[in-house]
């Protein structure tokens, strides 16, 4: 067996699929998806805050209560994103002393005065923009949740059904309609409260259950507050029975280094990997597959066996595989390390993070060794059928069983690792060869002992050694009988040792 | 009419095995029950053309394989340029089998170039030299035409140009005239003839006697993996008695040396036609030698020889010539 004749066959095997147009098809598919996501993440977000019409029958104050609420909720919202960028990027030395300097927290009212008080997000945008470094993205505005606007002349006196009929036509307008003719909500207050605190809402669609919670609590204070001061207290002191609330202290990890989030996070890239290893060995399987069909069909096999031996057509179509595999894999990393470091963005934000974890020197040999491993371990599958179907038909018949019994438990696995579990299925799994490969590299995000990893390559090494004996058997006998279609018995005895 | 090449002398000396370019001694290749190639053993020298006859199931493409180490033998010996078969030989072997495919999305030139590589060549030499071949073929502008786009004909130049591409010392044809159309028919003949003249021992298998008889300097006769024969097309033919066809009275039936005598049509003057088949060991020249000394007249005597194609259907039987129709 020489290399040189393992390495021609590999050649001309990448050679055929490099010049197919599905190759290149999927080659750039994930380049083009990371190029174009933001932006049709963008065009594909509904950042229209949800349009309010608030009709106050009792005197507005009740709706004047609402808007002061929204606007609170929105500047919280702001406040909060604010001391997440700022504590991303540490930039709370712009002002040490402004509440979103000061993480530790949930902000209270008081907080959100404060930030008002100094000028709200433009000013503190200003005051951070003095100390930003200029290769730091900028802040992503939150959009507002809610717009309150104000009832149209005929809807603001409308009675009964003709109100009822106004609203719903408001509300089940579509989206193309002039703003002034649709809303999402309407909201009555009758002329009846608070006697009466019956509140009617027409929505075009389930309205959110915050935004039921807020108009319940805002009326709710309301109510209690006139309740308070009807029973004889002054109304400071009622307001100051309304607005007694605890202090929250809320610690988190920075942005990203959450439990949840960072287990998110961490395991983005070996679960991609897992992921890319299933698609790479899916297509080139697919490819190689076409390849060996081809050499059986068009009769080239007994040419080609005359210059060389079945092992070394064998190893050549795997290393042609391999390299297939690899050049996807290092088109796709590449384009996640570019979008990564040379850009900014909602992406690069992520991806930043997640290769962190892939990054040293025994997490990339890891990662080689069983998307390598893992790549051959099934390629030789796919050469296998190769050798045994003489059409893509009947090479159907084989791959189907072989595809499901990889997939599916690999789907099981990468939702379980999803869902942080590692339990009884992930730990077996780890330990079956045929799906070491992806269980590890899924693994890698999540934690898994260096015993363990050492562990399942040394079983890995050994199947995938058997592997290679056994079906190089069945590869170089079921090469030459085309036209047999072998039963099982067949097949068993092409994988005994006989000199041919 | 291609130039006919003398038998090289070498092949009738030496006989010996470490001569030859090819050498087979008992060779025997079973598939579970079947006995597909039985005791087989034979010798083929530089610049020869050996021609390696048999019907279909013969054993031909079984004993080629082996040659090539494609399969093993169960038992039995072979040697290529003096060793056992192996991969190294592959530079000095060119090989166009039976069935026959090219890869359909390479250009001419590269399933050539590929093709020499796999031979040891280096690319350069390779694609050089299958260049010269593609020119040589009248297809050297269609050399960078995928496969896919070549007509049945070019592709069957280019599958022989793989076969060719690295000058081989030992060219072994497995049913070479199967398929191809009168034009590449006379093109392999050429090219056989140009590969023998350059030295190299030329194998090739077929069934179809008219090309046995016209190219091969020795031939070996396979039935059910068995060797029937092996000799020059002369000795082959020599295994059949000749027959005779005469104008002559009814007296040369009972000449010494007549083992059958055939009465076709009655004449004027006594005479008729005769078929005259020859007992073992006569020659039509002792008849005719008899017939002087006996005083017959004789208007017609013409000594008719066995072909190839009565040898075969004698030896291996008529079942086994079935496609011979179609060449």
């Amino acid at each position: 067996m020489t290399l040189r004749n393992i390495f021609l066959v590999a050649r001309r095997e990448f050679a055929q699929v490099v010049a197919l147009k599905s190759f290149w098809l999927t080659l750039l598919l994930i380049p083009v998806a990371l190029a174009i996501g933001p932006l049709l993440g963008d065009s594909l977000d509904d950042e229209e805050p949800t349009r309010v019409v608030v009709i106050d029958r009792a005197g507005g104050s009740a709706a004047a209560a609402l808007a002061a609420r929204f606007a609170f909720e929105q500047d919280r919202h702001a406040l909060q994103a604010l001391s997440r960028y700022v504590r991303r990027h540490k930039l709370e030395r712009a002002d040490p002393q402004a509440p979103w300097a000061k993480h530790d927290r949930w902000y209270t009212p008081a907080d959100v005065m404060a930030f008002r008080a100094a000028g709200g997000l433009e000013a503190a945008l200003a005051r951070i923009e003095r100390a930003k470094p200029a290769d730091i993205p900028e802040f992503d505005r939150p959009a507002a949740d809610y717009e309150i606007v104000a009832a149209s002349g005929t809807l603001a006196t409308a009675e009964g059904d003709a109100l009822a009929s106004q609203a719903r036509r408001l509300v089940q307008a579509s989206k193309e309609a002039p703003k002034a003719e649709r809303a999402d909500l309407v909201l009555l207050i009758g002329a009846g409260y608070p006697a009466d605190p019956t509140v009617r809402v027409w929505a075009g669609d389930q309205p959110r259950a915050s935004f039921v919670a807020g108009v319940q609590e805002v009326l709710t204070a309301d109510l209690r507050h006139r309740m308070l001061v009807d029973s004889g207290l002054s109304p400071r002191q009622a307001l100051a029975v309304q607005s007694a609330a605890p202090a929250i202290a809320v610690t988190t990890p920075p942005p990203g280094g959450g439990a949840r989030e960072a287990l998110l996070v961490r395991s983005i890239v070996p679960l991609a990997l897992a992921y890319i290893l299933m698609m790479g060995l899916m297509l080139s399987g697919s490819w190689m597959l076409q390849g060996a069909i081809e050499e059986r069909s068009k009769k080239l096999l007994e040419s080609v066996l005359a210059c060389i031996t079945p092992e070394e057509l064998m190893y050549g179509k795997l290393l042609g595989a391999l390299g297939i595999g690899l050049s996807m894999l290092t088109a796709w990393l590449g384009a996640a390390a570019v979008v990564a470091f040379a850009t900014q963005g909602a992406i690069a934000d992520v991806i930043r993070p997640a290769l962190a974890p892939v990054t040293s020197p025994g997490a990339i040999v890891t990662l080689i060794y069983f998307f390598a491993m893992g790549y051959i371990a099934i390629s030789i599958v796919f050469v296998a059928i190769g050798a045994l179907a003489d059409s893509m038909s009947e090479a159907q018949g084989y791959l189907m069983p072989v595809i499901l019994a990889i997939l599916l438990p690999v789907t099981f696995l990468i939702r379980a690792i999803l869902a942080g579990n590692s339990g009884p299925l992930v730990q077996v799994l780890t330990w079956v060869p045929i799906w070491t490969p992806f269980t590890v590299l899924a693994r890698l995000g999540t934690g898994i002992s260096a015993l363990e990893v050492i562990g399942a390559a040394v079983v890995l090494a050994a199947f995938v050694a058997l592997e290679m004996i056994l079906l190089a058997r069945l590869f170089r006998q079921s090469l030459l009988a085309q036209g047999q279609k072998p039963g099982l018995k067949v097949l068993i005895e092409r994988l005994r040792p006989v000199a041919n | 009419m291609p130039e006919p090449i003398p038998v090289p002398e070498m092949t009738k000396r030496c006989g010996g095995f470490q001569m030859s370019v090819l050498a087979v001694r008992g060779l025997t290749k079973r598939f579970g029950d079947v006995l597909a190639v039985d005791d087989l053993g034979f010798a083929v020298q530089p610049g020869e053309i050996f021609g390696f006859l048999g019907g279909n199931g013969a054993g031909k493409t079984t004993t080629l394989r082996m040659v090539l180490d494609i399969i093993r033998p169960t038992s039995g010996a072979i040697e290529v340029f003096g060793r056992a078969p192996d991969r190294r030989n592959t530079g000095a072997i060119g090989f166009l089998p039976e069935e026959r495919g090219l890869y359909s999305n390479m250009s001419a030139i590269e399933v050539i170039a590929y093709f020499g590589q796999l031979k040891r060549m280096t690319a350069a030499d390779a694609r050089a030299h299958g260049m010269e071949l593609l020119t040589r073929f009248d297809l050297a502008d269609r050399a960078k035409a995928k496969i896919s786009e070549l007509s049945k004909g070019m592709a069957q130049k280019v599958q022989l140009a793989t076969a060719l591409v690295n000058r081989p010392q030992l060219l072994i044809l497995d049913e070479p005239f199967s398929g191809l159309d009168p034009v590449n028919q006379g093109l392999l003949e050429e090219e056989i003839l140009r590969a023998a003249r350059g030295g190299a021992a030329v194998v090739f298998s077929t069934h179809v006697m008219q090309h046995a008889e016209r190219l091969c300097q020795r031939l070996l006769l396979l039935r059910k993996g068995r060797k029937r024969f092996e000799g020059t097309p002369d000795e082959a033919r020599a295994q059949l008695p000749s027959t005779i066809d005469a104008m002559a009275p009814p007296a040369i039936a009972e000449l010494d040396g007549v083992a059958r005598a055939t009465e076709r049509r009655k004449l004027e003057n006594g005479l008729s036609e005769w078929t005259l088949d020859l007992a073992p060991g006569v020659s039509a020249g002792d008849v005719l030698q008899r017939a002087s000394a006996r005083g017959l007249p004789l208007r017609r005597f013409e000594e008719r020889r066995a072909t190839l194609h009565d040898v075969f259907v004698h030896l291996v039987g008529p079942d086994a010539l079935e496609g011979e129709s179609r060449a």
